[in-house]
């Protein structure tokens, strides 16, 4: 069941095209997230759905009601802020009561219900304090808190990890995951963090310049990048990119990057590909390891020896670059394999992992 | 020596401007004190010590009683006048308007005039026999009267009415500034939870705006206590007395009726009004940042 359904939307500022020609439709309890650099459009998406921002065309239903001209509080949605946005002046009960009190729910039952979330969120006993005496990680929980209170039938979150430290970002995006999953309400997200998209999603929708770029699973789009911008923004360290043109001989299809002819026997064409065609193969450093490491589909990798020129360590991993004739790339080996620099090593590539992307349009082929 | 100047250069580098602060401020504050407990008329002369006769005096100088009342009178009137018209004028602004900094502007142009413009403008436009009273009755009412200047009674309302023209544009500068300051996404959950805009207003944005209300008190506070220009422009004290305020008591009984004893009693008395404000704004300042 669709529960929200963004229509042909447009967005301008003056001249500005922020957004340009969105069409998205969410299903019901699923996890969204918009993942963009900044100034892709994301938060202006959130915002248009939320009623924050008026649309210059198009339509956003919710719950099978048009509610393109519909005020942000008859829309039935909560949403939480990456400044938390709460009102410092009240104390936190008076923060995740204020919105309940002013539809006229009776203090009876709201009482129990804040009483409720507060415990379930683990600041039952913040209740009577001030914003300001909360530490980062608190103060969104009470903002998390005043979201759920409502019961909403949307849960909007604006890059709300993005103000807290690594480490409680880490567990405050777990805590978000299970309460999803407990209370299966829909919810978008938008976030400039990769991790937190693929961690966190069901759907990733992957946005740059107003336009959305992929839509689908995490793993869908890490693996199956659809252009050259979606492969480079996602994965860290990024993928590797390799300049080359097809070969065709015989029934058999090869990419020539000048240091080697990679075999793309394996590869699944969404084009037929055209002999002498220029392309980029895209590879990820994890598909890059020492020969001797098993490859993820179980059979033999195709083999390079290649001279390593720069080694890190990221502690879980190596990262080894690889002087691949004029081009550079980067292998990640486990934590116990070091080459020695200049010294040639066997390297194997997973070529099952290969993405294949025209030059000229960038496009996935 | 080369370690010592290192060392003390900050403390060198001010003691000049501390040595001119240490005798043209609090030296001459600490005369005007010594001033006071003496018989002085027109020049100060401290070979007849009286104590605290001078500020007997003063207890009982009527006039005195009618410029230390309008300070208050006036005082209020002008901080409640100017501070509530200043945030509503503000939030006006703030809203987002079209040609904002021409209002702006508007608003903010008597605060470059001297408040003896201010006074010579207001005194031609609240004088029966030139300014608003005629033009209106050239428009036909001739009923209409506007005689604050010549009336005993209303003529600080002519005081408030100038300072406030005068003093409303830094007000709803600083209340603008600090509209300005607060982080919309608090308008936008606002506006999710359905919270009408003028309960934000009155919840939210207002207490969220202490600290501004506070330094916007006590820079008034001061410019009434300061006020002396206006009143000598506008009113000149009168009709009588009438609009007197403690500066031009104090002028008046310097220069005019070679009094300076009583002067510099009452001087002693307005810093002490000075300080009894200043001071607990000074003690809540400092604690905030220890």
């Amino acid at each position: 069941m669709i529960d929200i359904r963004v229509s042909n939307c447009n967005k301008s500022y003056g001249s500005l095209r922020v957004l340009k020609d969105i069409n998205l439709e969410i299903e019901r309890g699923e996890f969204i997230v918009l993942l963009g650099p900044s100034g892709c459009g994301k938060s202006t998406l959130l915002h248009i759905v939320a009623g924050l921002d008026r649309l210059s065309s198009g339509e956003i239903e919710i719950g099978g009601r048009d509610v393109t001209d519909v005020e942000p509080k008859d829309r039935d949605i909560a949403m939480v802020f990456q400044s938390y946005a709460l009102y410092p002046t009240m104390s936190v009960r008076s923060n995740m009561e204020f919105g309940l009190r002013m539809r006229g729910k009776p203090m009876s039952e709201i009482r129990p219900l804040v009483e409720e979330k507060a415990r379930m969120l683990h600041i039952d006993h913040l209740l009577d304090r001030r914003p300001s005496q909360l530490s980062g990680g608190q103060r969104q929980r009470v903002a998390i808190g005043r979201a759920l209170v409502r019961d909403p039938k949307v849960f909007l979150f604006d890059e709300p990890l993005s103000n807290l430290d690594a480490k409680l970002r880490a567990s405050m995006r777990t805590e978000i995951k299970k309460l999803h999953q407990s209370l299966g309400t829909t919810a978008i997200y938008v976030t400039h963090d990769q991790l937190e998209a693929m961690t966190l999603a069901t759907r990733m929708v992957v946005m740059k310049a107003g336009e959305i770029q992929q839509i689908g699973k995490p793993e869908e789009v890490y693996h199956r990048p659809v252009n050259l911008f979606v492969a480079d923004f996602l994965g860290n360290p990024g993928m590797n990119f390799m300049k080359g043109h097809l070969r065709l001989d015989g029934g058999r299809v090869s990419a020539d990057v000048g240091a080697a002819t990679l075999p793309l026997d394996g590869y699944a064409f969404e084009v037929a590909p055209v002999a002498g065609q220029a392309v980029v193969i895209g590879l990820r450093p994890e598909s890059i390891q020492p020969a001797s490491v098993q490859m993820s589909d179980g059979g033999a990798p195709y083999a390079l020896t290649l001279k390593p020129i720069l080694t890190e360590h990221t502690g879980s991993d190596n990262l080894v670059v690889l002087a691949m004739g004029e081009q550079e790339i980067v292998g990640k080996f486990p934590s116990d394999m070091l080459p020695k620099l200049g010294e040639p090593v066997a390297i194997g590539f997973d070529l099952s992992r290969v993405s294949v992307f025209d030059a000229e349009s960038e496009r996935r082929i | 020596m080369r370690r010592f100047l290192q060392r003390h250069m900050s403390q060198i580098a001010l003691s000049p401007s501390l040595a001119l602060i240490a005798i043209f401020l609090y030296g001459f504050i600490a005369y005007t004190a010594a001033v006071s407990t003496t018989n002085s008329k027109a020049f100060p002369r401290f070979d007849n010590f009286v104590g605290l006769e001078q500020y007997w005096r003063l207890l009982h100088t009527p006039r005195w009683h009618v410029a230390f009342t309008n300070m208050f009178l006036f005082g209020g009137l002008f901080l409640l006048v100017t501070i509530s018209l200043g945030l509503v004028i503000a939030i006006l602004i703030d809203q987002r308007i079209r040609a904002e900094s021409f209002f702006r502007s508007i608003v903010m142009y008597p605060m470059a005039m001297s408040f003896v413009v201010t006074g010579i403008i207001w005194q031609w436009l609240l004088n029966p026999t030139l300014g608003i009273e005629v033009m209106v009755h050239q428009l036909g009412f001739t009923s209409f009267r506007l005689d604050w200047l010549t009336n005993p009674d209303t003529v600080i309302w002519a005081l408030v009415v100038a300072a406030f023209w005068q003093g409303c544009g830094l007000v709803m500068a600083l209340f603008l500034a600090g509209l300005r300051g607060i982080d919309e996404d608090i308008w936008k959950a606002a506006a999710i939870d359905g919270i009408p805009a003028w309960r934000v207003y009155v919840f939210i944005v207002i207490p969220m705006l202490a600290p501004v209300f506070l330094t916007v008190v006590v820079l008034l506070a001061l410019s009434i206590v300061r006020s002396f220009d206006l009143v000598v422009a506008l009113t000149n004290g009168g009709p009588g007395v009438s609009s007197d305020l403690p500066s031009v008591f104090m002028f008046d009984m310097a220069f005019r009726r070679t009094n300076l004893g009583l002067s510099a009693a009452s001087a002693v008395v307005m810093l002490g009004t000075v300080l009894a404000i200043l001071i607990p704004y000074l003690y809540a300042e400092t604690r905030e940042r220890a």
